[in-house]
């Protein structure tokens, strides 16, 4: 059956009535004596009866009051008394075995039913009803009848009756136009695809009341209308575990191959009373676009239905959701309070932020979220708030979302093999035009840490390999000095739509990027400039190889046919025109740096451009170190492997900015 | 005879609720049931599913067409009660048990509710659903 739908409610409705009228038999047969005075009993005698399919029909004489106290000589037909046509189910005539004269309460809920041409009213639902034994004179004749069957007669319905659903005085409808009904404000036209589930019930704008109302159950027809103000990714085996046993995400079955990971859609929802709500829908396939989401459907309106609580969580236990929560905080437009009437709406400067949150997911099958994508932007939507690097650096907070634009300039893997790669984290070296602009005081070029419950799409991670990127980071976190990105961080490639560009300098970035020079200051796991004379070489280091052209393996081996040749196991190909990679330890004496001894790793493929320090290796057919020393190196982009103070050593690597 | 009477004012009753409030209240949903028994729930999800579809040939002539459950095409009449499936000439022609079938009965539920898809066919392509239907009964 449909979710939502109106056979489910109808189920529902009836298994409820039918526990109700075995609850009422079985109290009718421990109580003889229900007191028929009783309001909305309906006390009927039955002058005649017949059938029609496996309805009973029994016309009937309303009684004012219980025959009980009357005499059975007054019990006699007043043609005063209203007539009656009660319908009785197949079942219900079946326990009334009633016959002509018989007096039936009917208890409620029965429902009555006015005919257009008849004046007889109709009374249906007539599932509590009870025979009435007049008086012990009238029960040995109640015996005697019991023994001879009853003939009722059956009505044939003729199949050339159909219905008429249309109101006969209303000549202006043709019967089988499109509605034109005047009355209705909306037409119900067959292609109107707003029109959705039949019938549910009217949407409810708190978060709360549906969830307190409806208990963990679900919701099966109630539906909630809340704004979006966030869309990002959770990754699954991180996602709160329901009723699935052990650790299996959420989404086992769809992973057909090992990459990308599961993840799971996720919405951040706010309703009318600035409630918040985590809403899970459906795991993302690699072809999915996060960034597709966002722009869609963050801050718009929608409406959530067949809604399952996961669990609800207080800021203690989901640090992350609520520094996410935190940021929207206070809401941007007054929120209804509940309780008070609504026409008093409280400001909002006074609201303590929320202190618990609840997870909600759909029921498994199908999503029950309608995005209005064509609806204007909900007030209620407070886009994320972008600064530059500066002010982020400066910010006083520990555990605070921000948001920013910057370029990207180097990106570092972290490069431990236990560890799958869809789970490794990643530095990335990030820049904008506050930074750059700046002469003294801070650094260039911050170092962005992603760690592996941060979502990235395929696009991203492409886009980071390829070159230098611009890049949006949604809601990143910035604490203890260092920004880092988590669960609920998005990366994107595209400035969104709206943002608040709280005075930050959104400008692109003129001229060459500049980096830091190597000091005194200089940390590990930076990058940094530098600058200096080779006072050294460390012969030991000196390799260099040939790799493959078209997938970089560096493990070339000779061919057993041509001992010239040298052959790629994994392309399973001959490598024509090898890539030369070249590896070197040097020496340097910084002045920027002067008591520490500056080793720099220097490699690079010679496909490429060609660097200050290996060009001149390079060129050296057999290079000596004499020709070497003494020569100054300028302007090196380097990363910072390690720094120790005894001995005083800084190990560096030299880098290709993206 | 009244439970024509009956079950029309019912339908009646719904098209009228479900025009001004867009929904069905509870009290009708039950005296569907109560009417019309075990054919109710079926004909609401049939309903639900938007199963029902309205043919019309350029002359005006009306068929209804139903996909049941199973996935097979129904025919029913709009002149007369009739539909093509086992429980119609089961329950109503033999037995008389039932007033329509769960079929007609969503027919009447979907054009109570605006449910019902449209569809506009030929002359020939309505005589040929009607003919195909006598065939698989001879």
């Amino acid at each position: 059956l449909c979710r939502g739908g109106l056979a489910e409610r109808l189920c529902r409705l009836q298994n409820r009535e039918r526990s109700a009228i075995s609850f009422w038999r079985h109290q009718c047969l421990s109580d003889d004596k229900i007191p028929p005075d009783k309001s909305g009993v309906l006390i009927v005698k039955i002058l005649e009866i017949f059938e029609e399919c496996t309805i009973q029909v029994a016309i009937c004489q309303q009684l004012e009051q219980s025959p009980a106290t009357l005499s059975p000589e007054d019990a006699v037909i007043n043609a005063e008394e209203p007539i009656l046509k009660v319908l009785f189910t197949r079942e219900t005539a079946a326990h009334l075995k009633s016959r002509p004269q018989d007096v039936i309460h009917i208890y409620p809920p029965w429902q009555k039913l006015l005919l257009q041409n008849a004046d007889v009213p109709v009374i249906m639902n007539t599932y509590f009803s009870q025979k009435v034994l007049l008086s012990e004179h009238s029960e040995a004749r109640e015996k005697t009848y019991g023994l001879t069957k009853m003939l009722i007669r059956k009505n044939i319905i003729s199949l050339a009756q159909t219905f008429r659903l249309d109101d006969v005085d209303d000549k202006s409808h043709q019967e089988f136009s499109d509605n034109q009904v005047p009355c209705a404000p909306q037409t119900h036209n067959n292609g109107d695809s707003k029109w959705h589930p039949l019938a549910l019930s009217a949407v409810n704008d708190s978060l709360l009341e549906m969830v307190e109302s409806q208990g963990a159950v679900g919701w099966r027809e109630a539906q909630v209308q809340v704004v979006i103000q966030r869309v990002y990714c959770l990754p699954a085996r991180e996602g709160y575990r329901s009723h699935t046993q052990g650790n299996k995400p959420l989404c086992a079955a769809s992973v057909t191959n090992s990459d990308p990971p599961n993840v799971r859609l996720c919405l951040l929802v706010q309703d009318a009373y600035g409630m918040f709500s985590e809403v899970q829908l459906q795991s993302l396939s690699s072809t999915d676009n996060i960034e597709q989401y966002c722009r869609r459907w963050e801050g718009k309106s929608c409406c959530l239905a067949g809604i399952k609580i996961l669990q609800r969580t207080t800021r203690g236990r989901a640090l992350g959701l609520f520094s996410l929560i935190d940021s929207l905080w206070p809401p941007v437009v007054p929120v209804k309070v509940p309780g008070q009437s609504q026409d008093s709406e409280m400001m909002t400067t006074n609201l303590p932020p929320p202190s618990f949150c609840y997870i909600l997911t759909v029921q498994s099958g199908e999503i029950h979220v309608e995005v209005d994508e064509e609806e204007q932007i909900s007030n209620l939507y407070q886009p994320p708030a972008v600064h530059g690097l500066k002010e982020i650096l400066r910010i006083d907070g520990c555990n605070e979302r921000c948001s920013f634009w910057a370029q990207v300039l180097y990106r570092r893997l972290q490069t431990k093999h236990s560890v799958p790669i869809d789970q490794r984290e990643m530095l990335l070296f990030v820049t904008d035009s506050t930074l750059q602009n700046v002469v003294h005081g801070i650094p260039k070029v911050v170092a962005v840490s992603v760690t592996a419950s941060c979502v990235l799409s395929m696009e991203i991670i492409e886009a980071l390999s390829a070159g230098s990127r611009l890049v949006f980071f949604k809601d990143a976190l910035w604490g203890n000095g260092r920004i880092i990105c988590v669960e609920r961080t998005v990366l994107l490639l595209q400035k969104p739509l709206l943002c608040s560009a709280a005075g930050a300098d959104l400008s692109e970035l003129t001229g060459p990027v500049r980096l830091d020079e190597l000091d005194s200051t200089t940390q590990a796991s930076s990058v940094c400039a530098l600058r200096g004379t080779v006072v050294g070489v460390n012969e030991s280091t000196a390799f260099s190889w040939p790799t493959c052209n078209r997938c970089g393996n560096g493990k070339l081996e000779v061919c057993p046919q041509d001992r010239e040749l040298l052959y790629c196991n994994q392309c399973s190909e001959v490598v024509t025109t090898p890539v030369l990679k070249m590896q070197l330890e040097v020496f340097l004496s910084c002045p920027s740096r002067s008591q520490s001894t500056v080793k720099v790793k220097v490699w690079h493929e010679i496909s490429a451009a060609l660097f200050v320090l290996l060009t001149m290796l390079l060129f050296l057919q057999t290079y000596e170190v004499q020709s070497v020393l003494g020569k100054e190196v300028g302007l090196l982009n380097c990363y910072v492997h390690s720094i120790t103070s005894h001995p005083n050593c800084v190990a560096l690597e030299e880098i290709v900015l993206l | 005879s009244t439970l024509p009477a009956v079950a029309e004012e019912l339908l009646r009753e719904i098209k009228k609720a479900f025009q001004e409030t867009s929904q069905v209240p509870d009290v009708l949903l039950l005296g569907l049931k109560f009417i019309f028994g075990p054919s109710a729930v079926p004909a609401l999800d049939l309903v639900d599913q938007r199963s029902v579809t309205r043919l019309r040939s350029p002359s005006g002539r009306i068929l209804y067409q139903v996909l049941g459950s199973s996935g097979k095409l129904y025919t029913c009449y709009s002149s007369c009660h009739f539909c093509t499936c086992p429980a119609f000439g089961f329950s109503v022609l033999q037995k008389s048990e039932s007033l329509l079938c769960k079929h007609i009965l969503a027919v009447y539920l979907s054009q109570a509710m605006g449910a019902c898809q449209e569809l506009a066919v030929s002359e020939e392509q309505l005589t040929n659903i009607l003919l195909a239907e006598e065939e698989d009964e001879g």
